[in-house]
């Protein structure tokens, strides 16, 4: 299995330089100028072309590629163009937000996703299973933004219940939570849907395999056949959803970060995309494809655990 | 991580059950929450950030040789601040200031003298460690007498010269010894003499600053500002009806002011500067060249929709080149009014009987994207197709700059005489895409003659004429079409007294002085 | 993947592929709910130059933020302009943009699998290694740079989101592509003497279009939350033409003086996004026979 991890990380060192390759050209292409965004609006031209001077952007691209791209594979990111601190630090400052936001909201769409989906399937077609099936295809058609005004106006307005900003102190768990539940909520809700349509769907076909049937036949209690023989085996596809789905999160935090106006990888990745901070969206950038990658790793590790009849080769 | 995961794990059930009344409680200080729109503050560097997010921060941590009275940002009140007196020789050429003697910078810094008056001073008017250099480029030396005295030299007589050692811009004093020790990381740790002093930043979420407890003023009745960068209106509105802000940068629109009036709690501030919307007319490209094609778009504008767009009470009208209550503003010209025969008779004698199709690069930012697609459906009218590229801001002012837009909206406030704005949008050495631009959109250079000689004018009858002269001229020939001028506005809980009056802050946010205090 | 295993017999003809397509709707009732939701959205929006009571675009500054009333049905916006005018024609843009640039992804991502997969080895390698590299980009920072750098207009935002789509349909095309190109009659074809483009469009396209057209009807969902995401960070369409995702935004900003503009114009996201979902949900439950009722 460790030969099968680096294998697979190894692979994707080509596809990583391409990435990094990309967001180098594009970004240096899209009109704009970090000395501007630094020094604002009224700075002498002058200053502004001292300042690129002192940044490194008036040195030849080549070069700046070169330096950018052995910095990264070595692990350097470098410090931000704009605030001159260490992108990993940045980085590292506000990951646990998104890591909360994001581990929050999937446990919401395990919680509740997992049952609904396994009670649609046991009662398919049944009124149970419609409601379920409707009600999760709505959740899914939300737009994240949309979610987040509605449960702001709902609970943090009309009920004053829980904070518009959202930047909670992390060294104070209670303040963590409290700030976390409406967004984990927005989030919350597209995952539920997700999770609670995929367990039914392979709920409903593990509970239609044969063994199933000679279980059932052999007059095993339902509820014991239902968890032990239909969802052991109908959770791989949940697990990959999961997975797969973390991509959508990801960047659905974004939209929730700015509603909330909470910290976050996606709020670094379009500040920088709009001060046009070449290090730090090429640093986040590093970083997203290496979450990415090993996103679709830990996800096929996690089929093997959860089956033994899936074999690394 | 397991450790999270136990917290999360547990689940909403708890968090519905955590009350927010406890993380309250924890404050035994005085604390003060700061809504600003901003979405960041990297450069904390006085010298070099231009930006109107940053402007509030700096009045609080720096001061000047002298300073505007707090609560105004008019040039005539300027009193006494590090400096304790000063005289000027009888050239006007020769400026003399004593310093205040005691005045310690922050962070144990060390005692203000002579030396760091000179060094910021000289870094101000240096291009390369200064964004507003240029205003700087009539002092021939900065030195320091003694350790309590400086003496600044000029090439021609300024006359208003204390503007530049006032606390605005360059003349905010930084501490030497931190600026060269801390080199390039000055700008996260700046270090100055004002009532408060930095103590923590996060970025994209906020800056903390404390009492100074040296201030030379006496220690500020506030212990800790915190100031939050919340971009969005809507969400510091919200986040102060939760009591999560106690001031906060507002909505400049007037049904706004009217309905947040309501709340028992609160006080708007409509106060100065005025930030002049302009719309700068390429004067150099087709088909903006002919001047009847401009006075066309003059006439078609209609300054009515604007105010109301955004209200009377927090806008007025602007028909001058230099904003309002600036030194050397005059009223006295020529005024297009609103008339779409007039306009379309223009269009006709130009030969765009059927109008014409133009760009125009805009940023995102809704201060000027809103105004700009009224201009967008006013010129519609007189068959002028305006397509705009919206832009993020930093890319609007990169391109801007780079000419490629013949249409430029622009708001800005200044320092408050007519020579900062005739110089940077309307004088030849400015304009854009020149090795000395600074914000001259327009291209016009017609009335250089009377900005210099206005500049070195000592007396002060003439020089106003001479600027009435420039604005006369620069309005004959439209070189731009300014619309309105805009008020700042902020909102305060009644509980926050700034322990002024305010009715103008060229910091654009309102000064925590030592006074200034929660009950 | 079921569908691989069926023989091509099987799925020719224009009119046996209408009545299976009525079949496939006939045996998910769900997905004829979504089709009618769908279409009279769809007509709705189209008839916009018709039925919109008010000029989508004209300001009555006066009128502005008005609340809902017989004149302005869902109330006006900041600059006095109607929003359910505006709800309208933002209907057509979200709809020309989300089909156009799920179509055009699928055409070449369709294509693209379709290739990688038959041709196998190094052109299967280095498309989908290029497919890798777009999907390592979070759809909506891959959609956040391409306007950055081509310009925020109706074209960009379309081939933003299609390169985005592009590596999924490229990768749902090859699956079955490898499967079926093994079987016998793939190989006999070959020996007819056929060649490799009549192969791939005559007798692997079809194997592929079900999973790819269920695909393209979730992805349109999904299209229309990205164009209203990308309009909502303020990169969308240029003004003044009307989005929901812009609507959205400007909304977001007026939510405690004018709450109709945000609240009606999310509604109306909500529901083609529900009806797009609803239909391909039906869709795939028909199509792939595992879930297919009984």
């Amino acid at each position: 299995m460790l030969r099968y991890t680096l294998k697979r990380l190894g692979s994707t060192i080509p596809t990583l330089i391409a990435v990094l390759t990309v967001i180098f050209v594009i970004i240096r292409i899209a009109p704009g100028d970090p000395a501007i965004a630094i020094l604002g609006d009224n700075a002498s031209q002058q200053a502004i072309d001292a300042l690129r001077d002192r940044l490194g952007l008036n040195e030849p691209l080549l070069e700046q590629y070169w330096y950018f791209l052995t910095d990264a594979l070595t692990g350097n990111l470098g410090n931000s163009l704009v605030s001159g601190r260490s992108v990993l630090n940045e980085v590292l400052e506000v990951l646990p937000h998104t890591l909360d936001l994001t581990i929050a909201s999937i446990i919401i769409g395990v919680i509740v996703g997992i049952p609904v989906g396994i009670l649609a399937a046991v009662y398919r077609n049944g009124p149970v299973d419609y409601v379920a099936r409707i009600t999760s295809l709505l959740g899914l058609s939300f737009p994240s933004f949309y979610t987040a005004i509605l449960l702001i106006l709902a609970f943090a307005i009309h009920f004053p219940w829980f904070p518009v900003i959202s930047n909670a102190n992390l060294s104070d768990p209670g303040d963590r939570l409290y700030n976390l539940v409406l967004p984990a909520l927005s989030l919350g809700l597209i995952m539920v849907a997700y999770v609670a349509r995929t367990t039914r769907a392979s709920m409903i076909e593990a509970l239609g395999a044969d063994y199933i049937r000679t279980a059932r036949a052999k007059g095993a209690p339902a509820l014991v056949v239902i968890a032990r023989h239909g969802f052991r085996n109908a959770i791989i596809p949940v697990i990959t959803v999961i997975g797969l789905y973390l991509g959508i999160l990801i960047g659905n935090s974004v939209i929730i970060e700015i509603v909330f106006n909470r910290p976050g990888l996606g709020k670094l990745i379009v500040g920088a995309l709009e001060q046009r901070d070449y290090t730090m969206l090429q640093g986040l950038m590093v970083i997203y494809a290496f979450f990415i990658v090993l996103t679709n790793l830990v996800t096929d590790l996690a089929y093997g655990m959860s089956d033994p009849r899936v074999k690394y080769q | 991580m397991r450790k999270f995961l136990t917290h999360a794990g547990t689940g909403l059930a708890l968090a519905l059950c955590v009350s927010y009344g406890s993380i309250d409680a924890v404050r035994a200080e005085t604390a003060v929450n700061v809504g600003l729109k901003a979405k960041d503050a990297t450069a904390l560097d006085p010298h070099l950030s231009t930006k109107s997010g940053d402007k509030p921060i700096f009045a609080l941590l720096f001061n000047g040789l002298v300073r505007f009275k707090p609560g105004s940002m008019s040039p005539a009140n300027l009193e006494p601040d590090l400096a304790e007196s000063w005289e000027v020789s009888p050239d006007g050429k020769v400026w003399t200031f004593k310093l205040r003697k005691g005045v310690k910078f922050h962070h144990g810094y060390g005692e203000l003298t002579a030396d760091d008056v000179v060094y910021s001073l000289t870094r101000a008017g240096d291009p390369k460690r200064s964004s507003v250099s240029s205003d700087y480029s009539q002092f021939e030396k900065v030195e320091a007498v003694d350790p309590h005295t400086v003496r600044i030299t000029l090439k021609t007589p300024v006359p208003s010269l204390l503007g530049l050692v006032a606390n605005y811009h360059g003349g905010n004093i930084v501490s030497k010894k931190a600026a060269e020790e801390l080199g390039e990381g000055f700008k996260q740790k700046p270090v100055g003499t004002g009532p408060f002093m930095f103590k923590d930043y996060k970025a994209k979420q906020g800056i903390t600053l404390a009492a100074n407890p040296d201030y030379f003023r006496g220690k500020p009745k506030i212990d800790k500002l915190d100031f939050k960068f919340v971009p969005s209106d809507s969400s510091r509105e919200l986040a102060f009806k939760k009591g999560e802000l106690d001031i906060f940068t507002g909505k400049r629109e007037e049904k706004w002011v009217q309905r947040i009036g309501q709340d028992g709690d609160l006080t708007v501030d409509v106060f100065e500067p005025g930030e002049l919307r302009t719309l700068h007319l390429n004067t150099k490209v087709k088909p903006l060249d002919d001047i009847r094609v401009r006075k066309a778009i003059a006439h078609a504008l209609n300054r009515d929709d604007f105010i109301k767009l955004v209200g009377d009470s927090v806008t007025r009208k602007s028909w001058s080149p230099v904003p309002n209550g600036y030194l050397g503003h005059t009223g006295d010209l020529p005024k297009y009014e609103h008339d779409l025969d007039k306009a379309k008779a223009l269009m006709k004698e130009a030969g765009h009987e059927n109008g014409f199709k133009m760009n125009a690069i805009i940023t995102k930012r809704s201060a000027l994207l809103r105004p700009m697609q009224v201009i967008q459906a006013q010129l519609k009218k007189i068959g002028i197709d305006l397509e705009l590229d919206v832009v993020e801001h930093s890319a609007f002012h990169a391109q801007i700059r780079k000419d490629l837009s013949p249409m430029v909206l622009y708001g800005a406030a200044r320092f408050p005489v007519a020579d900062t704005y005739l110089t940077q949008f309307y004088h030849g050495n400015s304009r854009v895409g020149t090795p000395t631009a600074v914000t001259n959109f327009n291209h016009c250079d017609m009335a250089d003659a009377e900005i210099d000689n206005a500049r070195k004018e000592p007396d002060a009858a003439k020089q106003k004429e001479l600027w009435a002269a420039a604005q006369r001229k620069l309005m004959e020939n439209v070189c731009s079409i300014p619309l309105f001028e805009q008020l700042q506005v902020w909102a305060r809980r009644n509980s926050v007294d700034y322990g002024y009056t305010l009715e103008g802050a060229l910091s654009l946010g309102p000064l925590f002085t030592e006074v200034s205090a929660k009950k | 993947m079921s569908i691989a295993t069926q023989t091509p017999q099987e799925r020719s003809g224009v009119r046996h592929a209408l009545t299976e397509l009525y079949h496939v709707f006939n045996t998910n009732k769900t997905s004829w709910v979504g089709l009618i939701i769908f279409l009279i959205v769809a007509v709705l929006a189209l008839l916009a130059p018709w039925i919109a009571p008010h000029d989508p675009l004209e300001q009555n500054i006066v009128d502005a933020l008005q609340p809902p009333s017989d004149t302005y049905w869902l109330g006006t916006d900041s600059f006095g302009r109607d929003v359910w005018s505006r709800i309208l024609w933002g209907g057509r843009i979200s709809l020309f943009v989300s089909v156009m640039s799920i179509g055009i992804a699928m055409v070449i991502g369709g294509a693209l699998g379709i290739i990688a997969g038959y041709k196998g080895g190094r052109i299967d390698q280095i498309i989908m290694r290029c497919m890798d590299v777009l999907l390592s980009f979070p759809t909506l920072v891959m959609g956040l740079l391409v306007v950055a750098v081509l310009g925020a207009n109706l074209t960009n935002l379309i081939i933003a989101i299609a390169l985005t789509v592009v590596p999924k349909f490229a990768r749902i095309a090859r699956a079955p592509t490898v499967a079926v190109k093994e079987q016998d009659y793939i190989e006999a074809c070959r020996a007819l003497g056929y060649s490799d483009t009549r192969i791939m469009f005559v007798h692997i396209l079809p194997n592929v279009v079900g999973e790819v057209l269920v695909l393209a009807s979730l992805w349109t969902a999904t299209a229309v939350r990205i164009e209203a995401y990308l309009s909502f960070i303020g990169l969308g369409v240029k003004p003044p033409t009307p989005t929901w995702g812009g609507m959205i935004r400007q909304g977001f900003e007026y939510i405690l003086d004018a709450p109709w503009m945000c609240i009606y114009t999310g509604l109306a996201v909500l529901i083609l996004v529900f009806s797009l979902n609803l239909l391909g949900d039906g869709l795939r439950d028909a199509i792939d026979p595992k879930l297919r009722n009984e």
